[in-house]
């Protein structure tokens, strides 16, 4: 079933615009929104959830019409915006006690369960946590009222490879055997080819792929050569070709296979796709 | 509507606000511009909306399960709740005040601490909450220039309403008096204060509520 759909979404902004956004997560899964910074990651995320207003557009949340059920839908939504950076002056257990008071689903025994399991002490204010414990700390909230849907807005920037690492597994602990799913948006592509089974990837304002990641991955090839065998014929097949003195690089599409004798052929990764896409 | 007033009050509430709730002791000095002990209200008001935006007060608030409006709602009940508390904590004093402190000649730099002073403070704190709440939640990361209009109307408000209840016999004689026997003078005010501040708040809030609701967060 459908957790989340996103349909036709426009915004225009006098310098940029979100143009005919759409996509969908069905349960079960994790999809890795990526894209480069000022791509429109954040825009399509609030826009998800009318913090900003669309031109147009239909988002749904478990079947439901977001702009009818505003409310109920929410109430199935974990947000968390950069791990939590708001009332950094509070205890944890303060913004608990307030934050509990609105979900009709609050469960205090998986909440005590998951500062157990973080290691978060509720009697610490949020300015004395690290990065990664602010995203733990979100993320209990989250799985306490019971939220079918999280959405993770850039949750493993600004953290070290142990903790990303960390949290990536317990991501996919999460969404194991359960009717959850998260959508996270992210522009660390090794942290998506260890835990995503979807993909969206959007540059300036437009979705350009959204699939299955080995879909993905597998629809380009990474081509390496001399410059010699840049025929005219085949650069136009190439995708943001990288040239110096030794010789070019470029992203192929695997359809547009075979290529000239002399030249490389390897497999692509999400991140040598992304470098080759933003630079047509 | 309840767990949001409960999060106004546990985490935005700025703890100077219950400590100006005190200057109600200001209407013990005797012959004084009693407008001021409730100017440090306002400022407690702007406190609250200052350390929310440093806070990130609108970005947690939105992201759990609520309308815009209602985080308007919210925190316009808890403007008008800080306003009424300011005066109810501040009557004692204003009786107090007179029982030592008596001025026959009534109060010659303004108007003395009775019931239409408080009627025409509900009238100013009306007046500020309908600028600067609607100006704030048309664009809610600046909170300075709400504060500076605001500001200017009601300077200009206590400069009118001092000016005339000095200048003007009939005002002076029947609004600048704790003389008991004028109370049937002042009691309009009082009430037309009440009236102006609750009708004002709902105004207040409608409109605040229209503008937020256009934001881009």
């Amino acid at each position: 079933m459908e957790i989340l759909s996103v349909q036709h979404l426009n915004k225009k902004y006098e310098k940029f615009a979100l143009k005919d956004v759409s996509f969908t997560l069905e349960k079960g899964y994790i999809m890795g929104f990526i894209g480069r910074n000022g791509a429109g990651k954040t825009t399509t995320i609030k826009s998800i959830l009318n913090l900003v207003h669309p031109d147009s557009g239909q988002i749904s949340v478990l079947g439901m019409d977001f702009a009818a059920q505003e409310f109920a839908c929410k109430q199935k939504i974990g947000l968390v915006l950069g791990g939590v950076n708001y009332y950094p002056q509070k205890k944890l257990k303060t913004i608990t006690e307030v934050t509990r008071r609105f979900y009709s689903e609050w469960d205090e025994a998986a909440y005590q369960g998951y500062l157990k399991r973080f290691d978060l002490d509720p009697d610490k204010k949020v300015s004395q946590l690290s990065d990664g414990m602010r995203v733990k700390y979100s993320l209990a909230l989250a799985l306490s009222h019971n939220a079918q849907l999280l959405i993770l807005d850039e949750p493993t920037s600004g953290l070290d490879p142990v903790s990303r690492d960390d949290l990536l597994e317990l991501f996919q602990e999460i969404i194991e055997n359960s009717e959850r799913s998260i959508l996270f948006s992210t522009q660390i592509t090794s942290d998506l080819e260890k835990c995503a089974d979807f993909i969206t990837y959007i540059k300036n304002g437009q979705i350009i792929a959204s699939t299955d990641k080995e879909d993905l991955v597998n629809s380009y090839t990474i081509v390496k050569g001399p410059n010699d065998a840049l025929s005219e014929a085949f650069t136009n097949k190439l995708i943001g070709i990288k040239k110096n003195a030794f010789g070019f690089t470029a992203l192929l599409k695997t359809a547009d296979r075979p290529a000239p004798d002399g030249v490389v052929v390897a497999p692509a990764d999400l991140e040598s796709i992304m470098i080759h896409i933003e630079k047509e | 509507m309840k767990e949001l007033l409960y999060k106004e009050l546990k985490l935005a509430t700025h703890p100077t606000t219950y400590l100006f709730l005190f200057l109600g002791t200001m209407l013990l000095i005797p012959s004084y511009p009693y407008y001021v002990a409730f100017i440090y209200t306002l400022l407690g008001i702007f406190f609250i909306f200052l350390t929310g935006r440093e806070n990130k007060d609108i970005l947690y608030t939105v992201s759990l399960p609520v309308r815009k409006r209602d985080v308007v709602k919210s925190r316009c009940l808890l403007v008008a709740l800080i306003e009424i508390a300011q005066i109810i904590c501040s009557i004692p004093f204003a009786i107090i005040g007179v029982r030592i402190n008596p001025n026959p000649m009534g109060n010659p730099v303004g108007i003395e601490a009775n019931a239409a002073f408080f009627g025409l403070v509900l009238i100013m704190f009306a007046l500020f909450n309908a600028i600067f709440l609607p100006m704030f939640y048309k664009s809610p990361t600046k909170v300075g220039t709400p504060l500076i209009a605001g500001s200017i109307a009601v300077t200009l408000y206590i400069v009118a309403a001092e000016v005339a209840v000095q200048a003007i016999g009939l005002l002076k004689t029947s609004l600048d008096t704790t003389n008991p026997a004028m109370l049937p003078r002042q009691l309009p005010v009082l009430v037309a204060g009440m009236i102006i501040f609750t009708l004002g708040l709902w105004l207040t809030y409608r409109r605040s509520a229209q503008n937020f609701e256009k934001v881009d967060l």
